[in-house]
C-alpha cells in the first residue's frame, strides 16, 4: 500500500502520543484515578501557571487578529511597490522564536539595552523589563506579536485579494465610508479566514514556550510561568511525567473549549 | 486634520489634490514606520554583529550616531563563533537534518497523497480524518510522551531520534493532496495504457509536472527544521548532535556577555531561512495560505 509509510509514522508518532498523553493524566502510581488532577488542584503553581496563561492569551491573541488585519489592508492596496513592504512584514516569520527572543532579549536589557537608550533620550526611566515581574509577560508577547502577525497577515491577505471589488461599487456609489465598507462588507466576507487565524492563533499562542524556557525560565516571581513551562518543567526537570500530562490535557481541553467558542461566535453573527 | 479634510471635500478642485496627496503620504509614512519597526530588530543585530563588545557596551548610552553605526568594523565576532564556538557543527548538523527529512519526507507524503487524491479504497475517510487530526493537534503538546516512544526505540541524541518522527506530516500531505486532487486523470491513464508501472508513473510523470508544489513542500519543511527548538532540544541533548537553534540558545546561558557573538550567530541562523524564502516566497505563500484556508 502506497499510504502504508505515511500511515505507520502517523500513528506510531502522532495520534499514539496523544492517546498516551491523555492516559498518562489518569493513571497515578500503578493504577487508575484522579489523583494526579487533585493534587494538580491544590497546587498553587498550577492556578499561578494558569491565570499567566489566561492573562497572556486574552491580551495577545484580539492584538495579533488586529494588527494583522491592520497589515492585511495597508498592503492589499494596489499600489507600485507594495510587494517589498508585503515581504518586509512577513520576514520575522521566517525567524526563529529562538532567535528572535535572543535579538529582542539583548535590546530589551536593562543597562546596555537599546530601548532603554532611546527612553531615556526622550525622557522616560529606566525600565526593568524582563527584570520586572510587572513587564516580563508583556515582553514576551511584543516579541510574539512581532514575529507573529506577519504570519497571520498572509492569511487574512489572501482573504482579501479573493473578494470581488464588483461589491464596493454599489457601496461607494451610495455614499458609503471606507469605514463602513469595511465593517459591513469586507469583514463578514473574510469571516471564514479571520475564524481560520482566530483559531490558529489561539492554539499556538496557549503553547507558546520558547521565551520563557530561555529568557526567564518562567520568572520573576512566576510571572511568565505559563502552563506550558509547567509542564516541560514537570517532566524534564522534577520527572513528574503524570502530571506533565495532566497539564497537557488540561491545556488541549482549553484550547478545545476556545476554539468551539470562537466558532459559536463567529457563526451567529452570521444569523443576524 | 480631519476637519480640513472634510472641508476640503466640499471645496473641490484643487483642494481635493492636497487631500489626496495628505493621505498618500500619510499611507507610505505608516507603511515606512511599520516597515522600520520590523527590520529594526535585525538591522540592530545586524550592526552589533560587526563590532566589538567593548563597543557595544560603551555607545550604548546615551542614544548617538555611534549607537547605532560601528565606529571600527570587524567581522571577529563572525571569526570567534566559528573559530572558538564551533558554530560550524550546529549548522551542519541541521542542514543534514533538515536536507533528509526534506527528501524522505517529500517522498513519504507525496506518495500517500497520490494514494489519497487517485485511488479508491476501504477506510480511506477514516484514515484521511486521522491524518488531519495529527496536523490539529499542536506538535508541543505531545512532545512529551513522543519523548518516551522515542526513548524506547532507543533513538535518544540520535539522528534517528531528530529525523524519522518529524517526517509524516499530515499538513504537508495536506498540501500535497490539495494539488494531486486537480491533477489531469487523462494523463494518468494514457500512461497506465501505455503499461507504466506506478513507481513509473510517480517518478516520470506525477514528480516533473508537480514541481510547484514540490518546492513549497521541501520549503515549508525545511522552515520547521530550521527553526525547530522543542523538540530537538529534548531528543538531541549531546553538544556533538546539537541542532542551530538549541546551540544558540545554550550559547547564550553558557556565555551571557559576548553580545557581539551572540547577534553573529543570531543573524546567520537568521538570515539562512530568508536566502531560502525570498526566491521562491511567492510559491510558499501560496501554499501555506491555501491549505490554511482549505483546511
Amino acid at each position: 500500500m502506497l499510504i502504508g509509510p505515511a500511515c505507520i509514522l502517523i500513528v506510531i508518532f502522532k495520534l499514539y502520543p496523544i492517546l498516551r498523553t491523555l492516559i498518562e493524566g489518569v493513571f497515578y502510581n500503578g493504577h487508575w484515578g484522579l489523583e494526579t488532577y487533585i493534587r494538580l488542584f491544590h497546587d498553587n503553581t498550577f492556578w499561578n501557571s494558569l491565570w499567566v496563561t489566561i492573562k497572556m492569551n486574552i491580551v495577545i491573541t484580539p492584538i495579533q487578529l488586529v494588527i494583522s488585519l491592520i497589515f492585511a489592508f495597508l498592503v492589499s492596496t494596489a499600489v507600485k511597490g507594495i510587494s517589498v513592504f508585503r515581504t518586509i512584514y512577513y520576514l520575522p516569520v521566517t525567524i526563529s522564536l529562538t532567535v528572535a527572543t535572543l535579538l529582542w532579549n539583548m535590546m530589551f536589557d536593562v543597562n546596555s539595552g537599546i530601548l532603554n537608550s532611546i527612553l531615556n533620550t526622550i525622557g522616560i526611566p529606566n525600565q526593568g523589563f524582563f527584570i520586572d515581574k510587572k513587564q516580563a509577560l508583556w515582553c514576551i508577547v511584543a516579541i510574539a506579536n512581532w514575529k507573529g502577525v506577519g504570519y497571520w497577515m498572509m492569511f487574512l491577505l489572501a482573504g482579501l485579494k479573493g473578494i470581488d471589488t464588483s461589491i464596493y461599487e454599489s457601496a461607494i456609489l451610495d455614499g458609503a465610508t471606507w469605514f463602513k465598507r469595511t465593517i459591513y462588507i469586507t469583514l463578514p466576507l473574510i469571516k471564514n479566514t479571520i475564524l481560520f487565524v482566530l483559531v490558529a492563533d489561539t492554539t499556538s499562542n496557549m503553547l507558546l514556550f520558547a521565551p520563557m524556557q530561555i529568557v526567564t525560565r518562567g520568572g520573576p516571581q512566576g510571572s511568565t510561568n505559563v502552563l506550558m513551562y509547567e509542564a516541560y518543567k514537570s517532566a524534564f526537570q522534577f520527572v513528574d511525567r503524570s502530571r506533565s500530562s495532566a497539564i497537557v490535557t488540561i491545556l488541549l481541553i482549553m484550547i478545545g473549549t476556545i476554539c468551539v467558542f470562537q466558532f459559536k461566535l463567529l457563526t451567529t453573527e452570521e444569523e443576524d | 486634520m480631519r476637519v480640513s479634510v472634510q472641508a476640503a471635500d466640499y471645496r473641490g478642485g484643487r483642494l481635493t489634490m492636497t487631500r489626496k496627496v495628505i493621505s498618500h503620504a500619510f499611507f507610505w509614512i505608516v507603511l515606512i514606520m511599520i516597515a522600520i519597526f520590523t527590520m529594526f530588530p535585525l538591522l540592530w543585530g545586524i550592526a552589533c554583529s560587526l563590532r566589538s563588545d567593548t563597543e557595544i557596551f560603551k555607545y550604548a548610552r546615551p542614544l548617538s550616531y555611534h549607537t547605532f553605526v560601528p565606529v571600527k568594523f570587524s567581522l571577529d565576532s563572525y571569526i570567534r563563533i566559528f573559530r572558538d564556538f564551533k558554530f560550524q557543527r550546529p549548522l551542519l548538523n541541521t542542514f543534514y537534518v533538515s536536507a533528509v527529512t526534506i527528501i524522505a519526507g517529500c517522498l513519504i507524503n507525496s506518495i500517500a497523497a497520490v494514494a489519497f487524491a487517485k485511488f479508491k479504497f476501504k477506510g480511506k475517510k477514516i484514515i484521511f480524518v486521522a491524518i488531519l487530526i495529527s496536523f490539529m493537534i499542536p506538535f508541543e503538546s505531545i512532545t512529551l510522551p513522543l519523548y518516551s516512544v522515542v526513548n524506547s526505540f532507543h533513538w535518544v541524541d540520535t539522528y534517528t531520534g531528530l529525523i524519522v518522527p518529524c517526517l509524516a506530516d499530515g499538513l504537508v500531505l495536506f498540501l500535497f493532496n490539495q494539488f494531486f486532487k486537480d491533477f489531469p486523470e487523462s494523463i494518468l491513464e494514457a500512461a497506465e495504457i501505455d503499461g507504466a508501472s506506478i513507481p513509473k508513473i510517480y517518478f516520470k510523470i506525477i514528480m516533473p509536472l508537480s514541481m510547484p508544489v514540490f518546492v513549497t513542500a521541501a520549503l515549508m519543511v525545511f522552515m520547521n527544521e530550521w527553526n525547530a527548538y522543542l523538540w530537538p532540544l529534548v531528543i538531541a541533548r549531546s553538544p556533538g548532535i546539537r541542532l542551530v537553534q538549541i546551540a544558540i540558545a545554550s550559547f547564550k546561558m553558557e556565555r551571557v556577555t559576548l553580545w557581539s557573538c551572540l547577534y553573529a550567530a543570531s543573524i546567520i541562523s537568521a538570515l539562512i531561512p530568508v536566502v531560502f524564502f525570498l526566491p521562491f516566497q511567492k510559491y510558499y505563500v501560496q501554499g501555506i495560505t491555501s491549505s490554511g484556508i482549505k483546511g
